[in-house]
Order: structure tokens, then sequence, then C-alpha cells
């Protein structure tokens, strides 16, 4: 780890994010609008695979995916960037590796659910009582992601390694 | 100013100030209120601005009560971490700014609640913009807090 992130402090990626002031904030800026999206998607998505909000059509609710996926995708850019950033602050971090830890988990997650649960969804009644396994995604997946959330604030007052 | 100094030397200032723990704590839960609020209010947004149209508009409702949970967390979580440097906040520029666009996005978004549940046929499509502006600036001017 620690080697890796002497070479990555070597590199372009390493020179460009350090060298323009404005470059850092923001992609703060970005990272948390990326968040609110991914979020405020999973937020509808999740609560509704685990039975409440009835009246809002169950089948419908996909279609907030590409939202979640958008701010997934400019989370994913923007924290690469912060990484190649500060290498030697992040990568030795507990609480940067135990979010990352459940980014994984969370993405697990989204695999189970669209293998088990995405294919059978449209069979199911708009205002459906989603069956226990999709009760159990739902809630993994809000709970890990304010996980990742609160992690994630906390990096940069807690220093560890 | 005087009573900001005031504030500051409250012991919930000096909690929040001096306690290993309680100013990351409050931010993080700041954080999390904020996708609640901010997450929730821009679907709405975008639900109103001809997005995803399979889902009723008239179902956010419900969700909003859940989305005003977020604001509330985040009104209390900021007020605390606002005591422990009050006097310094009310000079920073971004600070104001973010203020004065969550006032406005939370009246507009009251303002949203209120045509999505006496439809009459107008148009909400352009306090879907503004109220999308209000919460992205009112973002874009918390992370400039920092900075400034």
């Amino acid at each position: 780890m620690e080697a890796l992130a002497q070479s990555i402090e070597g590199g372009a990626i390493y020179t460009w994010v350090t060298s323009e002031f404005w470059l850092w904030p923001l992609m703060e800026i970005l990272h948390f609008i990326g968040l609110s999206l991914l979020l405020g998607g999973l937020i509808v998505i999740d609560l509704r695979m685990m039975g409440f909000f009835r009246g809002i059509d169950i089948r419908a609710t996909h279609a907030l995916l590409p939202w979640v996926l958008i701010g997934f995708a400019l989370n994913l850019v923007t924290g690469i960037l912060f990484f190649f950033g500060d290498p030697l602050r992040y990568a030795g971090h507990t609480g940067f590796q135990l979010k990352m830890v459940l980014i994984v988990v969370a993405g697990l997650n989204a695999l189970w659910y669209s293998w088990k649960i995405h294919p059978k969804m449209h069979e199911w009644d708009a205002d459906a009582n989603p069956p226990a396994l999709a009760k159990v995604i739902g809630s993994i997946s809000l709970i890990v992601w304010t996980g990742v959330l609160l992690l994630g604030r906390l990096i940069p007052y807690v220093s560890t390694g | 100013m005087e009573m900001l100094y005031w504030i500051e030397e409250t012991a919930v200032a000096l909690w929040v100030g001096e306690s290993l723990w309680a100013y990351p704590f409050l931010l993080s839960l700041h954080v999390v209120g904020l996708a609640v609020i901010v997450g929730v209010v821009v679907m709405l947004d975008l639900r109103l601005l001809g997005f995803f149209k399979g889902l009723q508009v008239e179902s956010f409702l419900p969700l909003m009560k859940f989305a005003w949970v977020g604001f509330v967390i985040n009104a209390v979580s900021g007020l605390l971490l606002f005591t422990s440097q009050a006097s310094y906040f009310v000079t920073n520029v971004a600070f104001l700014l973010k203020i004065s666009l969550i006032f406005a996005g939370a009246v507009i978004t009251g303002i949203l609640q209120n045509k999505i549940r006496n439809p009459k046929g107008a148009n909400s499509r352009a306090l879907a913009v503004i109220s999308l502006v209000a919460w992205i600036g009112a973002i874009v001017n918390g992370r400039l807090i920092a900075y400034l």
C-alpha cells in the first residue's frame, strides 16, 4: 500500500490534482452532489422495497436507477481523484478502508438485487408487499450506504495510520 | 456581535468545539441529513421536469414527510455546529449564501408540495428548476465555507 501510494505521488494525476487550487473544492462539491443523487434515488427504491410507501408503484421505482448510477459514477471518478491527490493519507486510513469495504458490500448487495429481485419485479402488483428477500436487500442497501456517508465524513477528522 | 460571542461561551458551544467527537459526529449526521432532504427533493424536482413519468407525482407526498426529517436533522446539527464558531460563520459569505439558499429551497419545496396536493393544471417546471438551483447551490456554498 505504502509503495503504491508513493508511486502515485510521483505521477501526473497527483501533480495535476494538487497543483490547481480550485480543483479540490470543485471535486468535493461534485462528490456531495453525487452522494445526494445516489442516496436520494436509493431512499425511494429501498424504502419501497422494504414495504413502506405502498402508494408508490414499486415497478416504476427502478426508473430511478440511472440517477443512482450517475451519482455513483460521479463519486467514483471524484473519489479516485481524491485518492490520487493525497494517497498517503487515504491508503493507511482505517476510516477510508472501512468505507471501501462497505462500498464493496453495497456492490455485492446490488448484484444480489439484480440477480434475485430485478427479473421478478415486473410480475408484482403496483402496491405489492415485497417478499422478505427484497426487504432484506433494501435494508442492507440503506444501512450500508448510510455507513459509507458517516465514515466518509469522518475521514478528515480521524487519523489512524 | 456581543450575542454571538456569548453563544460561543455557552456550555453547548464549548462541548461542540472542545469535545474530540462532537464536531465530527455532528458533521457526519449533517451529511446524512443532507442526503435525505436534498436527495429526495432532487428526485421530486426531476420527476416534475418530466423524468421517470411512471412514478405518480402524488406518490412523492408521503416521501416528502421523510425528506423533512432530514431537514430537521440538519437544522439541529447545523445549529449546534454554528454555536462553536458563531462569530466566524456570520462573517463568511459562503455561509450566509448557504443559509439564504436553504431558506429559499425550503419555501419553494413547501410551495411545490402544496401545488401537488391541489393540482390545478399549473405548470411546476419553473419552480422545480428554482428548487434544484437553490438546494444544489446550498451544497456548493456549504462546501465553500471551508475555503473562503
